[in-house]
């Protein structure tokens, strides 16, 4: 187990340098100008030339990612050319609201998904199944910006019950001190014991969260309905029955434990999805997360910008998956 | 059997039902809100949602994007551009001098202005100020390029002495480039300190907080020299709201005040509305389609005079643009020296763009241009498709490509004219209300090819527009003659297709008042100005 981690790392870290690489020569090829981003769309000759040589784009190519490198080990990935702002900052800034949405979303797709996908699979054929698979289905392939300015005009402009976007409301802003620890909002309400604050960020939650959620509960749901079906199928639980051990007893311990395998590589990777993929989402809810970044970033060519959120996306995907593999490995069926 | 099951799914729909239930009762306590504070001692606050982040860089000398924004409200320039007159108002300086060749130039300070930091505004520190820009060389540094030296005369008075005349008390005025700052606040910190989102100016408004790349609240600064009305705001915030549907939803709402940067169909749905108002106002930004001079048959002036008549110019207003223009005369914009009623104007006439194809000798079997906009600009997008169905009529094939800004810039700029587009969508904006910010970045020759992205190039054109540049200083009735005059002679040889002069529009919640659109200012709400309706 524990040659298998370091190696899956070590792996990983092979895999980080060539992301790396590709991705610092195709940022280099495409046609920009980098200086000029920096020192604004109208300066002169002058400034342009001062800009390069501060950017040191005047340099070979080799030396340029030798640098790179070598400031990544200093944790500086250079400055965004769009803001001039260190680009680790502005990771710390705008990761946190994404993770925490994530998690959230995460924990409502696992805590609805599977019970849906169990329910379908105990119920195969029957009603229950039909609309089980009606509300995943649904769930997978409703486009998300459809959604969101769905629930928006619901539960905003109708209903009024709801926030339209955002992390806080503006009065909750102004009145209240909002606490920023670890820059993880709900969590730094949490610890600071700020409940009108966190009450605030909680409703701003529900409906990026549940547009969020959407897509893996669906995708949860039908993989754990699959994986259950053939399951509950094997002999071993044909025998359990037999013996007449309760219903739920041989449902829950035996078939869904034993199911979960694929359900978890598929959450897995539902997060990395979510994680980098939230662009409309977070557009359409003025959420200040990494999603609306990696946008544009992408859009105004901002390449420090850019190398940094793809650092970011694959230590996440290396991450993710070798927990997933820890979680199956944790199943004594798997060696590893 | 069946018993256990039901019970499964009974809780679910329990879980499912009490999560609803902690939702609405959430919500239900914030509506009341009356448990926790008391409404009534809350501040007046005005909420700007603006499409894009509210700063990008906090450092005043480099800014010249969407802060100035925020930059118009916390700093102050020497002078501000009134656009109603089209004077050159005192701000921070109450008054100035210029010599008789140009070259000097005398502000006298306002003597009872604070910067947010307590120190006083003095000689001293727009000289720093200025001097620090200009070292720094960033962002539009450039617009100081005739200074050679700053000197304070006395505490209260600075001289500008210049290389050549140039109209410092209208650069002065410039959106961005002219803001003057604490010099004790930008010394006593580190370079970091500005962009921790830290202010060192004397406008109006402090800055009360900032989250990066998503919102500012501004504050009232209480000892402004300007004064209070009777009723303000207490507080701004200008937050980021990237999606027009909300923005839209946000006013209507009432929860925003102000926003901008809607599309046309939403703005008609929004005047239907009682509890919003719709504000228009001429901007300086005009699009234009510039043609490549070099390359054939566009080195020809009837081939270029020919697309000018071939536009359809009501059309591409009404359709692309949502009528949200109105079709240029030449280079410059209502507003701006160099503007003027009677110059003329090419109109949608095909007959009269083929018999200029007939005398420049094209075949019948026509030609193929190409057409570069900026990919996700719909207005350019829909210009182009409209202009194609005309010019297809005359057999001239219009190719589309809509492309990222700096792939199709990179492209020309390219040294063969051959490999560049043949037509080139943009927008401009000045940086000042100064006619040298079109005509020399547009149509000035050049060594190098930079914004004169129809190549063109004309002795007499350059001729003209130096001259006035040089007399704006000293004579500037004279000056403008030279501009109008140099403004027909690209009308007559038609490097670009002068489009439209774009309409700003604003949507406000009814009760927000005062405001004042100033074109020189895009997208600045000088929210002092602004004010709750009771």
């Amino acid at each position: 187990m524990k040659s298998f981690i370091i190696k899956r790392l070590l792996f990983g870290v092979v895999v980080l340098f060539f992301v790396i690489l590709v991705t610092f020569i195709i940022t280099r090829v495409v046609p920009s100008d980098p200086a000029q981003k920096w020192v604004g769309a109208r300066a002169t000759a002058e400034q342009l030339e001062q800009a390069t040589i501060e950017l040191g784009l005047d340099k070979p190519v080799y030396i340029q990612f030798g640098k790179y490198i070598e400031d990544i080990f200093r944790g500086n990935l250079g400055k965004s050319l769009r803001s001039r702002q260190p680009v680790i900052e502005e990771l710390k800034t705008y990761l946190p609201p994404t993770i925490e949405l994530v998690i959230i979303s995460t924990i409502a797709a696992i805590f609805i998904g599977i019970p849906l996908g169990v329910a379908s699979a105990i119920k195969k054929d029957k009603l229950l199944d039909h609309f089980s698979r009606f509300t995943s289905i649904g769930a997978v392939s409703l486009p998300v910006f459809w959604v969101a300015l769905f629930l928006q005009l619901i539960f905003y402009s109708s209903l009024k019950i709801l926030p339209l976007g955002g992390q806080l409301g503006i009065k909750t802003e102004l009145i209240y001190q909002v606490p920023d620890i670890t820059g993880f909002l709900i969590f730094d309400c949490l610890i600071s014991a700020n409940w009108p604050v966190l009450k605030d960020a909680l409703l701003h939650m529900v409906l990026p969260g549940i547009t969020i959620a959407l897509y893996p509960i669906g995708l949860v749901a039908r993989m754990t309905r699959s994986a259950l079906l053939e399951i509950l199928n094997e002999e071993y639980i044909v025998a359990a029955k037999s013996y007449g051990l309760p219903n739920r007893l041989v449902v829950w311990r035996y078939a869904v434990k034993n199911s979960l395998g694929p359900t978890i590589t598929v959450v897995t990777l539902a997060i990395g999805y979510s994680l980098v993929n939230t662009f409309l989402i977070e557009a359409i809810y003025s959420w200040p997360g990494i999603g609306s970044y990696i946008a544009i970033s992408v859009t105004s060519l901002d390449y420090p910008a850019i190398m940094g959120v793809t650092i970011f996306s694959t230590i996440a995907y290396v991450v993710l998956n070798l927990i997933a593999d820890i979680v199956i490995a944790l199943d004594p069926r798997v060696r590893l | 059997m069946s018993n256990l099951k039901t019970k499964g799914s009974r809780k679910t729909l329990t879980l499912i039902f009490l999560t609803l239930i902690s939702i609405f009762l959430l919500s239900g306590c914030n509506n009341n809100g009356s448990n926790d504070v008391d409404t009534s001692e809350l501040p007046t606050i005005a909420f700007y949602a603006y499409d894009s982040e509210p700063v990008l860089d906090w450092d005043p000398s480099v800014g010249t994007s969407n802060e100035i924004i925020i930059y118009h409200n916390v700093y102050e320039t020497l002078t501000r551009f009134n656009s109603e007159t089209g004077d050159i108002e005192p701000l921070i300086a109450e008054s100035y001098k210029v010599s008789e060749d140009g070259m000097e130039w005398v502000f006298n300070i306002r003597k009872d202005m604070k910067f947010h930091d307590g120190t006083d505004v003095n000689a001293e520190a727009v000289k720093f100020s200025i001097d620090r820009t200009m070292e720094r060389n960033m962002g539009a540094a450039y617009i100081w390029g005739a200074v050679q030296e700053i000197i304070v005369v006395d505490e209260y008075s600075v001289k500008f002495i210049l290389m050549y005349p140039s109209p410092i008390d209208i650069i002065s005025s410039s959106s961005y480039g002219a803001f003057i700052m604490s010099p004790d606040a930008v010394t006593n910190n580190d370079e970091e300190w500005f962009s921790q989102g830290n202010e060192a100016g004397s406008g109006p408004y402090i800055v009360d907080s900032a989250k990066m790349g998503e919102e500012v609240v501004l504050k009232k600064f209480d000892e402004y020299w300007g004064g209070w009305n009777e009723q303000f705001y207490d507080k701004v915030i200008i937050r980021k709201v990237s999606e027009v549907s909300s923005r839209r939803q946000l006013v209507e709402s009432g929860e925003a005040q102000i926003t901008t940067y809607l599309p046309a169909e939403d703005i008609e749905a929004m005047r239907k509305k009682d509890n919003i108002t719709i504000i228009t106002s001429d901007s300086f930004t005009n699009a234009a389609i510039h043609l490549n001079t070099e390359v054939e048959p566009l080195n020809d002036v009837r081939v270029r005079q020919a697309l000018s008549y071939a536009f359809p110019y009501e059309d591409v207003i009404k359709y692309a643009a949502g009528n949200y223009g109105v079709q240029s005369k030449g280079v410059i914009p209502a507003g701006i020296i160099g503007y003027s009623e009677d110059l003329p104007q090419y109109k949608f006439d095909l007959d009269k763009a083929q018999v200029l194809l007939d005398e420049a000798g094209i075949s019948e079997d026509g030609f193929t241009l190409s057409y570069n906009y900026s990919s996700g600009d719909e207005i350019q997008k829909k210009t182009g498709e409209l202009y194609k169905a005309e010019l297809k009529k005359l057999n001239i094939e219009l190719e589309i490509r809509g492309m990222p800004w700096d792939s199709y810039f990179e492209m020309a700029k390219a040294t063969n004219p051959e490999d560049r587009q043949d037509m080139f969508a943009m927008n401009w904006w000045p940086e000042n209300a100064l006619p040298s910010s079109w005509f020399y970045n547009l149509y000035h020759s050049q060594d190098e090819i930079y914004w004169n992205l129809s190549y063109w190039s004309d002795p007499i054109f350059d001729e003209l527009t130096d001259a006035a540049d040089e007399l704006s200083t000293s004579d500037r009735e004279l000056a403008e003659e030279k501009y109008i005059e140099a403004n027909k002679l690209v009308i007559e040889e038609a490097p670009s297709i002068f489009i439209y002069d774009s309409i700003k529009v604003y949507a406000t919640s009814k009760e927000f008042k005062g405001l004042k659109a100033n074109p020189a200012y895009e997208g600045v709400i000088f929210f002092n100005e602004c004010y709750p309706e009771n």
